[in-house]
């Protein structure tokens, strides 16, 4: 076999070889990306930003992250208070019920509202839609991935 | 149980005010590698090419002008994303123009004359016009990526869009040339396309629109049909109509890839849009019945399964093209024959004559052996993960599932052609994604592309704000002091948002 042959051979599966070295550092940055997501992933179901709010507390752009259960309202036990006078001691209680989450209104007297809609009872949401309590507005996100 | 996670400052300056030019080492690196790998493929194909045709022995690139077009287009798509500041995925760009990168060697390696184009006197042949549409799609991808800044053209007018797509589907009826038998191409002028391609795309999004619309109601109501339970019935009505559809491509279009396609991507996206098997079960008994149905009423499809099931029946007649793919890809062997040295002419033609648009995993599968397909379908996998990750991160359902739907229909489409030239599945005439030639295939593609990588675009603002029904929204926080939130008098429903909005 000349020089040449050889060459030609040799460029052939260097092709070859330099696809899988492709995918090598295609796998290695993905292998990281992967790994710095599950370090970085809260124990969250989803977040609750706060879009407007007319009230000192919450502020406009807070976040909360959520568990399966969030009490709203009023009184300072609640997961997330909203300092309003607009908005009952117990407002409403978002929940993660295994597929979707639910904002329930726990009879307050100004009501909750979803997307401007009001909140009879139990109603299901998704993530991107709105909620108000009293005069601060919430939007419901996935967590942060 | 639950925690402020403090403040986060949710108005970002849009960078549309000023660029601000961000690097992007690793997808520079990794398309070094591309360039690199492509320069080696090219050589060793120069190298053959040139023994064959008995010319002096030099190893180097066939058209190294072409090539050196190519590359510099994914570097100008790399620095456009720089100069725009984009923080993107950095991984797509280089996975898509591997793959683009070796269609463009097939390409050079077939006979030229399978196409013929003309333009400005000056003839083209089958590599020059794949290079053009290749950079069409690379400059549509960076476009999208760059310019879209907001995803509320896309979400907002999802039932515009379905119109839009069902235009485009009865405008192939009518207007429709058959080719090979199937009704898929249409001619205006002196353009044609292929609708389907572009269909592909509208239809994700409006699948993104529409279950992103009403997840929380699919997924969480039923109706009991007996013993099993299945979504309320008027949700449950688009799955017929999109079942429908599926059927309707098969009869009037012949067009078997595509009908599959459409609804295995329905009901993945369903799937992850609700997380219910039953819809998936429901789904695929449909469809089980759709193929039953079409194998026994029609002709063209029982033909396919047929092949599909026994192609050396008739080697030289319905299953010749299946056969001659089978031993394309048994001659490759582990490590192929090498670029440029397989495909025998029989009668100085190819075997395979759409080898260019439906069997280009077979010509690859002889050239570059076992090992080279196995790295194609990984690239293939690299940007199903990519686009899957893409909707984990996503702020919300409309997004996420707007990735997911656009990765699995590449993933899905290459599953499906890729099956048909292996003989795992029917043969059906679709193209492989950023491989086959054709223009509305690459720049279809190439639209995926852009949309994904807007969609991983770390720098965007947030989710527009929900459509709510007319007249009904609280403009809280434009008008400080305003009264408590007048809510509508109507008695009180179950949020369905914007279920009343039209």
């Amino acid at each position: 076999m000349d020089g040449y042959a050889l060459a030609v051979w040799i460029v052939r599966l260097a092709f070859l070889a330099l696809l899988y070295v492709f995918l090598a550092a295609v796998t290695r940055i993905l292998l990281r990306d992967l790994r710095g997501a599950a370090v970085g992933r809260a124990s969250s179901l989803g977040r609750l930003v706060v879009v407007a709010s007319d009230v000192a507390e919450p502020t406009a752009g807070q976040a909360f992250a959520l568990g399966a259960v969030a009490p709203i309202g009023r009184d300072v036990n609640n997961a997330i208070v909203v300092d309003d006078s607009f908005a009952s001691a117990e407002h409403a209680v978002l929940t993660f019920r295994g597929r979707t989450w639910y904002v329930e209104d726990l009879a307050s007297t100004n009501g909750t509202f979803v997307n401007g809609l009001r909140v009879a009872g139990l109603a299901a949401i998704g993530f991107g839609d709105e909620v108000q309590v009293g005069r601060v507005r919430f939007r419901l996100e996935r967590p942060p991935a | 149980m639950t925690a402020p996670a403090g403040p986060v400052p949710l108005a970002r300056p849009t960078a549309r005010a000023r660029l601000r030019p961000a690097p992007r080492p690793r997808e520079l690196a990794l398309l070094g590698i591309v360039a690199v790998a492509l320069l080696a493929g090219s050589a060793s194909l120069g190298a053959t090419e040139r023994a064959l045709a008995g010319q002096p022995a030099v190893l180097a690139p066939v058209h190294p002008f072409q090539l050196g077009i190519y590359l510099a287009a994914l570097l100008a798509a790399h620095l456009a994303q720089v100069v725009a500041g984009r923080r993107t995925d950095q991984v797509l760009l280089p996975a898509v123009g591997l793959l683009g990168g070796i269609g463009l060697l097939l390409m050079e390696r077939l006979p030229q004359d399978l196409v013929g184009a003309s333009i400005a006197g000056r003839s083209l042949g089958l590599s020059d016009v794949h290079l053009v549409w290749l950079l069409v799609a690379i400059g549509a991808a960076t476009a999208v990526a760059v310019a879209a800044r907001s995803d509320a053209w896309l979400r907002r007018y999802k039932y515009t869009w379905a119109a839009f797509g069902i235009a485009l589907l009865l405008a192939t009826f009518v207007l429709g040339r058959e080719v090979d038998g199937a009704l898929l191409t249409i001619s205006v002028g002196p353009l044609s396309g292929q609708p389907s391609e572009l269909l592909k795309v509208i239809l994700v999004i409006f699948l993104a629109g529409y279950l992103s619309e009403f997840r929380p109601i699919l997924a969480t109501e039923s109706t009991r049909l007996g013993p099993i339970r299945v979504p309320p019935v008027p949700y449950l009505l688009p799955m017929l109509a999109m079942w429908a559809v599926a059927f309707l491509i098969v009869v009037f279009q012949r067009d078997l890839g595509a009908a599959f396609l459409f609804f295995a991507v329905f009901l993945a996206l369903l799937y992850i849009a609700t997380g219910r098997a039953a819809y998936v079960v429901l789904g695929v008994a449909l469809g089980i019945l759709g193929a039953l149905l079409a194998y026994r009423l029609f002709g063209h499809v029982r033909a396919r399964v047929d092949i599909w099931l026994d192609p050396f029946a008739d080697p030289l007649g319905a299953g010749y093209q299946v056969v001659q793919s089978l031993y394309a890809f048994a001659r490759g062997g582990v490590f192929g024959t090498g670029l440029g040295a397989g495909l025998p002419l029989v009668d100085g033609r190819l075997p395979v004559p759409a080898i260019h648009t439906d069997f280009p995993l077979a010509a690859l599968g002889e050239e570059l052996g076992l090992a080279g397909v196995l790295a194609i379908l990984g690239c293939y996998l690299v940007i199903v993960e990519r686009g899957l990750r893409i909707a984990a991160s996503a702020a919300d359902d409309f997004r996420a599932l707007l990735a997911a739907g656009l990765a699995l229909v590449v993933g899905v489409q290459a599953f499906i052609i890729a099956g048909g030239n292996l003989r795992i599945i029917p043969l059906t005439g679709i193209t492989l994604p950023f491989i086959s030639y054709g223009g509305s295939s690459l720049l279809a593609n190439g639209i995926v592309v852009g949309l994904l990588l807007a969609l991983s675009d770390r720098g965007v603002g947030p989710p527009p704000a929900p459509r709510t029904p007319g007249g009904l929204r609280f403009r809280l926080g434009s008008r400080r002091g305003s009264a408590a939130p007048v809510g509508p008098a109507t008695p009180a429903r179950p949020a369905t948002p914007a279920a009343s909005a039209r």
